[in-house]
This record gives structure tokens, sequence and C-alpha cells, in this order.
């Protein structure tokens, strides 16, 4: 009992994240319908690629424990950018080869001077960070003193938006594919049990420094990428903003609870976290302050990581009563509702327009109703035509199967230390689903061009 | 000879060396210093009671220092003599000095590169500067060592003297009247915003918050004096404010002190976004606080202010009393000395029935306020409100602690560290503007400053150690 048990609670942490962004995408979906649409992920993705990005990197290390927070890690994304602009304006490096391998290179670079100033000159690493953070928001304003310049030209459509398959998002995917891959890997736990207790990992013959020296080339890596985002995002380069992202990546990392002590932490603490972030920035800007908005977004933020810090004094409280729910069966029943609302949300305004109520009384069943009928009507070739019984019979066929998942993740999935393959595939599946809805409807949209699909579309 | 410091020629105050040889030599070496500035003060054509008085003070100020330097000495080297009994030979030299010679050696290599070439940089004045740097540094290594307390602050002394050195040298008017006021002022401003830190830091915590509460207080004070309240009661009300904000910060941080940095950053943004919001309420200009600061405000800051009829701001004035008191406090008071047991060890200090949730808190409150006292300080200064006024005090007030010498795991250090840091930081920041530096170079050399001058002395023991 205590096994399961212990094992059981091993990531409840991840609840609170996980409850947060159900209730945030749910506001922001009301608040701002135009979020579910293709552009309107398209650039919830790259607004919030940075942000994920640099919280990735900032998770890296602060698994490694040691309280290496890398303050830095803001000025540094906005060094690789105003480098990339610069070497761009000069002529000198255009290519995206080159482009990429200098983010990666500063990346890598400056993490593994920071790791080996760490090991060898044995300063705390916060003193560390707080010393570059100095020098490269001071070298950044020398390269570019003020927000200009151009990114280089094959980005330039990477920053436009209107798609949710971008480059960026591949960027993502394939960042989030790598640090999971890395999870598997012997030297994952190795550098989990160094943050945990470093010197239980010295005794045990850990070689802690080649670890600690692989947990700060990772995040070279994650800021290299991030950086590569935030100037497609922004097209051009910014040396200002380093200290902002510095803060919100900071947020992100503690809203995903993620330990700042060390050997706690995933990429889905990290996702969540930043996912979180980008929500309430999102929610905050659908209401109108008028000229207090700057002030109210400033201090939302900071309450939020006062609050998400105090709350992580919780996590051994929450872990050991609710230790029988699993925080990935809470994120598929959670993701289940609040994509309901993003589709009802979605759908709400062309039904009646696409679908001139035909379909609607003969069919009441909600599912089928909301998630097949305007795939239907958009554009023919998506499905077959359903008589009415198929369609009942089909919705509920998908909502057992989606009961039979939700109930067999919950119990299988509380006592188990790693998620099963298959709750990635149901996610993805899921998300996916509610992709190509989005996109349908849009493209819908967009051939009827009745003008009154009032919350979709450009 | 003594053997221990206690009683080592400690006369009540007074350090005077045993050995008779030793306090002639002294004397001597404070007579001829006295003249040359005696003579110095009459060529510069300066009033004959001004340039005695001060060559009193300063002969005073001198003898005492090397005497004290001396006992130092005295009560120190019979100990050392077996410790640094160096094999002999020049394999022993290199063994001995081996940081020394390198850092010598890149310090040599980089003069000559500049020199060879940027042309404008060949100059009598750089030569002296870099052959004064090279003594500096072996004098720093070869008596640094000799000081097992207080080896940083001595380091920051010489480094600061070597600055002044160097300065003179090279900028035209550095050593004026009016700059050194200027300097002094921003010491002082970012002296007392230090306040807080040292002691937090003693505790082995850090306030983020700072420049936040800088930033609020100052445009808060404003707003208030420009709704009709009566200045000093502003004052008191922002100096209220900010002490229990830092208790706020305290009462958070306490269960979190290990991210005590990051939560203080958090409610340091909290503040300066709640402080914006109240202040542009009914206001078209968002942000923007418009006022008119009372004189008394602005003498006690502003550089033309007065003391007593003293061409001098009364801000630097209140800065030394300030340094007094706390320097003070922390060396006598039971406040300071538990500061200290509780940041050298947490546990024992509990044992012995200090109250850590009390101290700690304590010392946030204490920095809140301090951190309030200086954006009240900078309206007087200013003139105007500006939120962004204490951002530079964000890594400023961290960097003057740590290149103080105070350690930042807690327990060691103290005020008068900090003053030395803070001195040190506002003369090299003068050299830059000077020399022609923008800020960002500044920002740049300050990021690069703090690391070495934290390897020097805060160094953790290696893993094997630990274990």
């Amino acid at each position: 009992m205590l096994m399961s048990q212990s094992r059981g609670s091993q990531n409840t942490y991840l609840l609170v994240p996980i409850l947060l962004i159900a209730l945030l995408l749910s506001a922001a979906v009301i608040r701002g319908p135009n979020l579910v649409c293709l552009s309107g992920f398209g650039s919830a993705i790259i607004v919030s690629a940075p942000l994920i990005l640099a919280t990735f990197s900032l998770m890296a290390l602060a698994v490694a424990g040691r309280g290496t927070v890398d303050l830095a890690v803001g000025p540094l994304l906005a060094f690789i950018n105003v480098t990339i602009v610069k070497l761009n304006g000069l002529g000198i490096v255009t290519g995206p080869f080159g482009v990429f391998l200098v983010a990666l290179g500063i990346g890598v670079l400056y993490q593994l001077f920071f790791a080996l100033i760490i090991i060898f000159v044995r300063v705390q690493p916060i003193i560390v960070a707080l010393s570059g953070f100095l020098a490269l928001t001071g070298i950044n304003l020398v390269i570019l003193p003020r927000p200009g310049g151009t990114a280089p030209d094959w980005m330039s459509s990477w920053g436009l938006g209107n798609t949710i398959f971008s480059p960026i998002l591949l960027i993502v995917l394939l960042a989030i594919a790598a640090w999971l891959l890395f999870t598997t890997t012997s030297f994952y736990a190795n550098l989990r049990l160094m943050g945990y207790d470093e010197r239980a990992a010295y005794t045990s013959g850990v070689r802690i420094n080649v670890v600690r020296i692989g947990a700060h080339i990772i995040a070279g890596l994650f800021v290299g990428l991030g950086a590569i985002c935030y100037t497609a995002l922004i097209s051009s380069g910014d040396p200002t903003q380093g200290t902002t992202m510095t803060l919100t990546a900071v947020t992100a990392l503690v809203l995903g609870g993620v330990s700042l002590s060390g050997g706690r932490g995933g990429v889905a603490g990290g996702l969540l976290g930043a996912l979180n972030l980008f929500l309430i920035g999102y929610v905050l800007a659908t209401f109108n302050f008028g000229s207090t908005q700057a002030f109210v977004t400033q201090l939302f933020y900071g309450l939020i990581l006062v609050l998400s810090l105090l709350l992580t004094l919780l996590v051994p409280i929450i872990g050991r009563y609710l230790h029988f729910i699993s925080p990935f069966a809470a994120f598929a029943v959670l993701g289940c509702v609040v994509v309901g609302i993003m589709l009802y949300i979605s759908t709400r305004d062309t039904y009646g327009v696409a679908v001139a109520g035909e379909a609607f009384k003969s069919n009441p069943d909600v599912m089928t109703r909301y998630l097949l009928l305007p795939v239907q009507s958009g554009s023919g070739p998506a499905l077959p035509d359903l008589t009415p019984l198929q369609k009942i019979v089909f919705g509920f066929a998908v909502i057992l199967a989606v009961l039979t998942f939700t109930v067999r993740v919950i119990v299988a999935e509380a006592v188990s230390v790693r998620l099963g393959a298959f709750i990635y595939v149901f996610v993805s599946a899921l998300i996916l689903l509610l992709f190509l809805v989005v996109g349908q409807q849009s493209h819908a949209a967009g051939i009827l061009a009745t003008g009154q699909s009032l919350g979709i579309g450009p | 000879m003594s053997q221990t410091f206690g009683d080592g020629g400690r006369n009540g105050g007074l350090f005077i060396p045993h050995s008779r040889a030793l306090v002639w030599l002294n004397l001597a070496v404070t007579f001829v210093v006295a003249a040359i500035s005696f003579s110095l003060g009459f060529w510069q054509g300066l009033s004959a009671q001004i340039v005695i008085l001060y060559t009193i003070v300063l002969a005073a100020v001198l003898f005492w220092l090397i005497n004290y330097v001396a006992v130092i000495f005295e009560s120190r080297s019979s100990s050392l003599e077996t410790d640094t009994a160096a094999p002999a030979g020049a394999g022993g030299v290199w063994a001995g000095n081996r940081v020394l010679i390198i850092t010598m050696a890149v310090m040599l290599i980089v003069y000559l590169l500049i020199t060879a070439t940027v042309p404008s940089f060949r100059s009598l004045g750089n030569l002296i500067a870099f052959l004064l740097l090279e003594a500096i540094l072996v004098f720093a290594f070869k008596v640094g060592n000799r000081f097992a307390h207080g080896r940083s602050a001595f380091i920051g002394l010489i480094v600061l003297l070597a600055l002044i050195v160097i300065s003179s040298f090279t900028i035209k008017g550095f050593l004026s009247a009016a700059n050194i006021k200027a300097i002094l002022l921003f010491a002082a401003f970012l002296g007392i915003a230090c306040v807080g830190q040292t002691l937090v830091a003693l505790l082995g915590g850090l306030d983020l918050s700072i420049p936040f509460v800088i930033g609020a207080s100052n445009i808060g004070l404003l707003f208030l004096i420009s709704l009709g309240v009566p200045p000093w009661l502003a004052v008191v009300f922002v100096l209220i404010i900010g002490g229990a904000l830092g208790f706020l910060n305290g009462v958070l941080s306490y269960r979190l002190q290990g991210q005590a940095l990051i939560l203080t950053l958090g409610m340091g943004f909290a503040i300066a976004g709640l402080v914006q919001i109240l202040t542009s309420i009914g206001s078209s200009f968002g942000g923007n606080v418009f006022g008119t600061v009372p004189k008394w405000l602005q003498n006690l800051a502003a550089m033309n202010g007065r003391t007593f009829g003293l061409a001098v701001p009364p801000t630097i004035l209140l800065w030394i009393v300030i340094a007094v008191i706390v320097i003070v406090g922390l060396r006598y008071s039971a406040f300071g000395r538990y500061i200290y047991a509780l940041g050298g060890n947490r546990r024992s200090a509990k044992l012995i029935g200090v109250s850590e949730f009390k101290y700690w808190t304590l010392a946030y409150t204490i920095s809140g306020f301090s951190a309030a006292l200086t954006g009240a300080l900078l309206l007087g200064w200013s003139g105007g409100g500006f939120i962004g006024v204490g951002d530079q005090y964000l890594f400023t007030t961290l960097a003057a602690v740590v290149i103080g010498g105070t350690s930042l795991m807690g327990g060691y250090g103290g005020y008068g560290y900090t003053v030395i840091g803070v001195l040190v930081l506002q003369v090299l920041s003068a050299f830059l503007i000077g020399i022609g530096l923008k800020y960002e170079w500044q920002q740049f050399i300050f990021g690069l400053l703090i690391l070495p001058m934290v390897a020097l002395y805060g160094r953790a023991p290696h893993i094997r150690a630990q274990v």
C-alpha cells in the first residue's frame, strides 16, 4: 500500500497546473472566441513558443539542483536574437543552417561556460546567473541600441500565425519529443538523482560534473531554439525584453510545479506552466483596462508568481490526500470537457449558417451535433453522409470509447510511475481532432463568406 | 610580542605596535605624507585653516590605519611563519604564487596588446596606471593573505584606492569637490537601499523587490503630495507602507527561504503594478504622476542641498548616520548578534532560543523600509515621479553587498563591508563614465566584476569535502 501510494503521488504536483489550464482555457475561449480558429491557434502557438522553450531551458537546469535558476535566460534569448538580426543585417549569416548553428552554438557555449564556472570556480549558480544577466543585458544594448533590424527572409513567413502547422510548432514538438526521449536514458535518472541529492549521487558513483554539463548543454539548446522562435515572432531584434522574458519564464516554471530546489520537474510541467501563463495574458487582454492594461498584467504576473510559489508548499499535502488521482487522467477528463467547450464555442455561430438548421432538429445528440455536422456540412468529402440513426450510434460509440478510456486511465495510471504510451496517442488524437474541426470550420466559413461568422475566422 | 589579536596592543581602539621601531617608522611615514599634503594644499592655493585641518585629520587617520595593519602583522606573523614555509627555489616560488604570476602575466599581455593596437592608448598616464595596478595586485595577494577575517574588505579597500588613483590620473577633475560630492550622493542612495539587502543576505536570503519598492514609493509619494496630503505625513505614510510590504515579503518567503529571490521578485512586480494602477485611476496619463516636490525634500537630496549651512546634501550625512547605527547595531546589539547566529547556523541558533521567524521578517521589514526611504530621497533628487527610477538598483544592491564581501549564504559580512562595496561600485561607475563608456558597457563590466569578487572568498567546498 505504501509502495503504491508513494508511486501514485509522484506526479501529483501536476494536478494544480492541469486544473488551472482547464479553467483558463475555458475562460479564454468564452472571453475571446477568436482563439478557436486556425489563425487563433496558430498565433497562440507562435506567441507562446519562445516562452515554452525558455521555460524548458530553465526546467532542465532546475532539475539539475543547487537552486539553479538561470535568471539570464531572458537576456540570453535576447542576445541570440539581436546577434541573429545583426549578422543578418551585415549579410554574414543569412541561411537557415547558419542561423540555427549560430543560435544553438551561442546558447550551448554560454551554458557550457556557466556549467564550467559552477563546477570549477564553485560559486553559487545564482551568482553566476546574476552576473550573466547584468553582462548580457548590457551587451545586448551595445549590439543593438534600440529595437529594430530585420530577421532573415526565409523566417518571415514563420511568424504570420495563420496556420497551425508552422515550422514553429515543429520546433516545439521536436523539443518536447527530444526531452521525452531523453527521459528514457539513464543519464536523465542520474540528472534527477543529482538534482535531488548531489551528495548521494556523488557517493553512488555518478559523475556529477559530466551530468551537470549535460544539463546545461540541453538548456543551451532550448534557449537557442527559443531565440529562433522569438526572432520569427517579432521578425526583428529587441534587446529590451530580456528582464520580462526572464520573469515570465521563471513564473511559468514555478506555475508548472517544477521544484526550484531540484529533482522534481518535467516537460509536462514546463509546458503546462508556459501555456497557463500565455492564457493568463490572453484572458487579461480580453478585459479592457484602458491605460492601466500593462500595469494590471504586471500585477497579475507578480501575484501569480507569488501564489504559485506558495502553492508549491501544498504539494506534499495534495500528494498525501489525492494520491489516487492520476494527474494525466485528470488531464484527459478535463481535456475532454475543455475541448467540448471549445467545439461548442467554435461551432455555435456558424452552425446555423452552414447547415441551415435542417439536421438540427432531427438529431439531439450533443456530441454528434457539434463534432460531426460542421465537418460534414463544410466540405463534403471529409465524412460520408450519415443517416440520423447512424449518427446517434456513432456518437454513442465515441462517448463510450472516451468513457472507457478515461476510467481505464484513472485506474491504471494512478499507481504507475510512467505514463502508458496510449495516453499520449489519446491526447494527441483529441488535439488533432480539434484542429481538424477548427480547420474545417475556418475553411467552411471562408467558402460561405457569409460575414456572419462572428466568432471565427479572419 | 603578543600572540593573539585580543591583547595585541588593542588599547581602547588605539592600535599601537609593541615594537618601538615600528611605531617610529609609522610616525615617519605619517609625517612625510602629511608634509606632502600640506605643501600640495598651499600649492593649490587653499586657505591656511582648511589645509591645516585636513592635514591633521589625514595624519591622524593614516597613523591609526598604519598602526592597525602593523598590529595585525605582529599578531599574525608568528603563526603564519610556519604555514608559509614554501619549498625553496624557482619551483617553490611558482607553486606559492601561481595565481598571482598568471594574473600579472595576463594583465601584461592585455596591456601590451592594447598599446600595440590602439595608438591613443599610449600615454604616460596609462603606463603609470598599469604599473600601479600590477603593484596593487602584488600587494593585495601578498598582504591580503595575512587577514583571516575581512580579507574581502581589505581587497575592496585596495581596489577602491586603486580606482581613485587611476581615475585621478586619467580623468580631469575627478578629485574636484563637485565630482566627489556627486559620487558620495549616489553612493548614499545606493548605500541606504543596501541596508536591507545586507541584513537579508546575512540571514541567507535575498530581496529583489527593492527596486520596485523604490519606484513605487517614488511615484506613490508624489501622488500623495499631489493629492494634498501634508508632505511630512506622506513621507511617513510611504515609509510605513514600505515597511509593511517588506514585512509581507518576509512572512511569505519564510517557508520558502530557498526561493526568497524569486518570491520577492514576484512581489516586487505585483507592488509596482498595483501602485501604478492606484496612481493612474482617474488620471488620463497612465503611469505618470505630476506634482511639485516640497522645498525641504528637494534640499534633502539635491546636489546643491545644504546641511546646517554646509554645502553638503543632507542625504550624505543621513547615510553616514544610518551606516554608523547599522554597523554598531550589528556588532553590539542582541539583534545584530542573533542575525549573525541565525545566518551562521539556523539549527543551533534555534536551539538557544532565537526566533527565526521574528528575525527573518524583521530583516525584510527593514529592507522594505530602507527601499521606501531611498525612493522618497530619490524623489527629492529628481523632482519628478518615475516608476523606473529604482531599476538599476535591482542588481547594484546585490553587487554592492557581494563586492563588499558579505556572504550570500549568510552569517558572514556586515554593513561596513557593504559601504566599501557601494563606494567601489560608485567610483568605478564614475570612472567608466569619465572615460566615456555608456551605461550599457558599465552594466556589462559590473556583471563580469561580480564573479571574480565572489570567487575570491565565496567559494563552496568541493563535493568531496561535503560528503
